[in-house]
């Protein structure tokens, strides 16, 4: 058996009485690329933001390669290996995508505390720096301000930001989000081109996208579970035709 | 030692009821509006020389506290207009908009009033002391300080609890939308907010001069003091304005009491415990 | 840095080092002032400008460095080699307690800032037996390092602007480094940067730290020209008024803060020979500067070069 990746146990999210996520229990194995899918509502970043950190889970727990990380902070989880991007754009408008990628590059090791040389001096970031760019199509960007470029063009420094921090496990909430049908499909390939080695847990509206690069499917409603199979498997199933469509 | 620390709680308390009264204006306008005004003190401060003119002019104590709050409520009105308003929710330009703008009043003030220290003659009524319990002898004023407190905060809570202006209020400092959605005039809201601040404030002046004295720099004291109180209680929380006054003031009594010379060196102990377990006050939100 | 920069630089620097001979001891003295609050200006600056946090306490640390070498140098003889490192480690130490301040954001942070500043001014008001109080503590030396000492104001002038020379070279290493770049990012998205690994609270409290050892550097530099230290350098306005040099002169940028610092104490100095109210006037300039120039003369200069680069729109 496979090692799991990521192992969630029956978390909830309590927000004033409301239960946004309520009873989640989740177990990825290393590798797998894991879509999660559910309406408007069901809980999905909520339970993201769990997972990684951003927000504390009111009960339940989270693991890491079979490590506890409930109580640990963001940052921690970041250097032991989890990666995410933003489902709302956040990257630094007023850095260069340079210098965006250069954070996410000396994130995870000690180099981020270093005072006294200046970023240039890094040769090393630098090169690294314009690859994690160029393999998301943004060298030619490298040196303008975020603030400048495209919304198409942030969603990619979003992804490679998230690439850049060395991640074993990279959670991707609605990648393609508010882009062009063009830019979704390009997206897509980038997201399906990443390497096997990297466990891949991703939320995604769009069907075909989902189900396309999925290895398996968890669908969620009303911040609980209600079916996780195999695409073919969530494509037949009628509760999920139920949750999506409605009666009919 | 017994009487004295227990005269050192009621002085304790009536500071916090003129604390409160700072406070809790700059804690709703917060609460609210999202604005953070640091001419509360400079109200305060004007507001107490204005009373003081009253009082000296008319001899009347009431007219002087109604004169010291209204005078100041038209001038807070005009500043939030021209001023503040135009800040937007820039809390960094409204700490130094409004800086400037207490710098300004301080030295109308100290050109109208002088640089000695005034006091506001409180009425013959309210003079000489009582004799409590234990044959402790207290000034009458301060003690009548508390009641007048506990009154403002009783009237300010049944505002804000029982009628619909306080409900919206409430509804607006958990969730400014929820304000807009209710359909009622926003702008004239936020201006009787603001103006009952200033009025508070001004107030303030008037009473706290009665016994604290008026001189320059008093603005800026006051302000600490209150600002002290609403970081304890935590920003946008009557509630906790009243707990915070409570705390500061008695903080504040055994301080000078006990350790004269270090007396604002308690008021770190309780920012620093906050900072370190609950860093947005007792009853602080998250904004 | 490209040419027309260099050569400004060089210009300012030769005006700089020219002034005592050229200007009389007025226009020294009020320069080496500008030196002094412009570095204390640079040090609220680099987590105003940079990190994104408004400090109101800075004059806390500046005053206790100030009181600490007065003190020694006064009262127990101690000589410069010894107090002035005593008065930078004495603030910067007030800074590493100061810091759990970063523990808040936004409002709150300014609002503690406020309040911890008055902790300082209060010890140095009331505990009169050690700090003097309002007096201070008076007869400050002019330095001395072994034999060698200060004679005079010009001499102290070169020796700030040699120390402020080497500051900015410093703090210029420091803001183009990768810690540096991590304060630019904590500042735009806290958020994204947690998620990139960055423990940031942890960062900025490092930055709360080196601003504070900065700030006391400028008090050092502050007492020895000052000659005597009163509780008014620990007083908020010190505070207040260092974040607006700053801002006048234009945050985020290292020339900026020295420009504030030169506009403002100009400008108080002229006022005050003929107007008594120059609180007002400075509240003025307050209010003045977040309603119409929020970022200040830098930014300025740089609005009006682009207007006048920009390359002519092409004729019919």
């Amino acid at each position: 058996m496979t090692q799991l990746a990521i192992e969630v146990g029956a978390l909830a999210k309590v927000f004033g009485g409301l239960a946004a996520v309520d009873g989640v229990s989740l177990s990825v194995p290393a590798g797998e690329r894991r879509v999660l899918i559910g309406p408007n509502g069901a809980g999905k970043t909520t339970l993201f933001h769990c997972i990684t950190g951003t927000l504390k889970p009111t009960r339940g727990s989270v693991r890491l390669f079979g490590r506890d990380v409930t109580r640990d902070p963001e940052h921690r989880r970041t250097a032991l290996g989890m990666g995410r991007t933003f489902q709302i754009t956040n990257v630094f408008p007023d850095l260069t995508l340079l210098e965006n990628m250069t954070l996410a590059i000396v994130g995870t090791d000690r180099r981020k505390w270093v005072m006294h040389r200046a970023v240039a001096a890094f040769a090393d970031v630098r090169r690294q720096a314009l690859e994690g760019l160029e393999a998301v199509g943004l060298a030619g960007r490298a040196a303008q301000p975020v603030k400048l470029v495209s919304y198409g063009e942030r969603r990619q420094l979003e992804l490679a930001l998230a690439l850049n921090t060395r991640p074993k496990v990279l959670f991707l909430d609605e990648p393609c989000a508010g882009l062009s049908p063009s830019e979704r499909q390009r997206i897509s390939k980038m997201i399906a081109g990443l390497p096997r080695d990297i466990t891949l847990v991703m939320i995604e509206h769009d069907m075909d996208v989902a189900l396309g690069l999925a290895d398996r499917v968890t669908v969620l409603h009303q911040g609980r579970v209600i079916l996780e199979g195999t695409p073919d498997e969530v494509r037949a199933n009628a509760e999920v035709r139920e949750v999506y469509f409605g009666h009919g | 030692m017994l009487t004295s620390a227990i005269l050192q709680a009621i002085n304790g308390v009536s500071l916090a009821a003129l604390l409160f009264l700072l406070a809790s204006g700059f804690t709703l306008s917060f609460g609210l509006m999202r604005v953070v005004n640091m001419a509360h003190g400079a109200y305060y401060l004007l507001g107490g020389y204005i009373g003081l003119s009253v009082a000296q002019k008319t001899g009347s104590f009431a007219l002087a506290i109604v004169a010291g709050g209204a005078a100041i409520a038209v001038l807070g009105y005009f500043i939030d207009h021209f001023l503040i308003r135009r800040t937007g929710e820039n809390h960094l330009a409204q700490v130094l908009l409004t800086v400037g703008v207490a710098f300004v009043l301080g030295d109308v003030a100290l050109a109208i009033w002088g640089g000695d220290n005034l006091m506001v003659p409180a009425p013959k009524f309210l003079k000489g002391s009582v004799v409590l319990p234990g044959d402790v002898y207290y000034p009458m004023y301060r003690l009548v300080m508390i009641f007048f407190g506990v009154f403002v905060g009783v009237v300010l809570w049944l505002l804000y609890k029982k009628t619909q202006i306080g409900a919206v209020v409430r509804a607006g400092v958990d969730d400014r939308e929820q304000v807009n959605a209710t359909g009622i005039n926003v702008d004239l809201l936020f201006v009787m907010v603001s103006a009952l601040a200033s009025f508070l404030a001004g107030m303030a002046g008037v009473v706290g001069g009665a016994f604290l004295t008026l001189y320059p720099g008093a603005e800026w004291e006051i302000l600490v003091y209150a600002l002290v109180v609403v970081i304890v209680g935590g920003l946008g929380s009557l509630g906790g304005a009243m707990i915070g006054a409570l705390v500061v003031g008695l903080l504040d009594a055994y301080g000078r009491w006990l350790l004269p010379e270090f007396s604002y060196f308690v008021l770190f102990g309780p920012i620093a415990l906050l900072m370190l377990f609950r860093p947005r006050g007792l009853f602080g939100k998250e904004h | 840095m490209d040419r027309g920069r260099l050569a400004l630089s060089l210009i300012a620097l030769a005006a700089a080092l020219a002034l005592p001979f050229v200007a009389g001891p007025f226009w020294t003295g009020l320069a080496t002032q500008m030196y002094i609050f412009g570095l204390l200006a640079l040090s609220v600056d680099l987590l105003l400008g940079h990190a994104g946090l408004f400090s109101l306490t800075h004059a806390s640390f500046f005053a206790v460095s100030a009181y600490t070498v007065a003190i020694l140098q006064v009262r127990y003889a101690v000589p410069t080699t010894l107090a002035a490192p005593a008065g930078i480690l004495a603030g910067t130490l007030l800074a590493a307690v100061f810091g759990i301040s970063v523990r808040t954001r936004g409002v709150y942070f300014i609002l503690i800032t406020i309040a911890l500043g008055y902790v300082v001014w209060g010890v140095a008001h009331r505990w009169s037996s050690f700090t003097g109080g309002d007096n201070g503590v008076t007869n400050v030396p002019f330095p001395a390092i072994g034999g060698v000492g200060i004679t005079s104001h010009t001499q102290y002038y070169y020796l700030v602007l040699a120390v402020i020379l080497l500051c900015a070279l410093g703090y210029r290493v420091l803001i183009r480094s990768p810690f540096g770049l991590g304060l630019r990012g904590i500042k735009a998205s806290e958020t994204r940067m947690q998620s990139l690994g960055y423990r940031t609270s942890a960062h900025l409290y490092a930055a709360f730290v080196l601003s504070g050892a900065l700030a006391s550097l400028a008090g050092v530099l502050y007492v020895y020209y000052n000659r005597f230290v009163n509780p008014v350098a620990s007083s908020f306005p010190i505070s207040v008024e260092a974040a607006l040099m700053a801002i006048v002169g234009g945050s985020g940028t290292i020339i900026g803060p020295f420009l504030g610092a030169g506009v403002v104490l100009g400008l108080r100095n002229w006022v005050s020979s003929f107007f008594e109210m120059h609180h007002a006037i400075m509240g003025a300039v307050f209010i003045a500067t977040v309603l119409w120039a929020p970022d200040g003369l830098v930014g300025i200069a740089a609005r009006l070069r682009a207007r006048f680069s920009r390359p002519k729109e092409p004729g019919p």
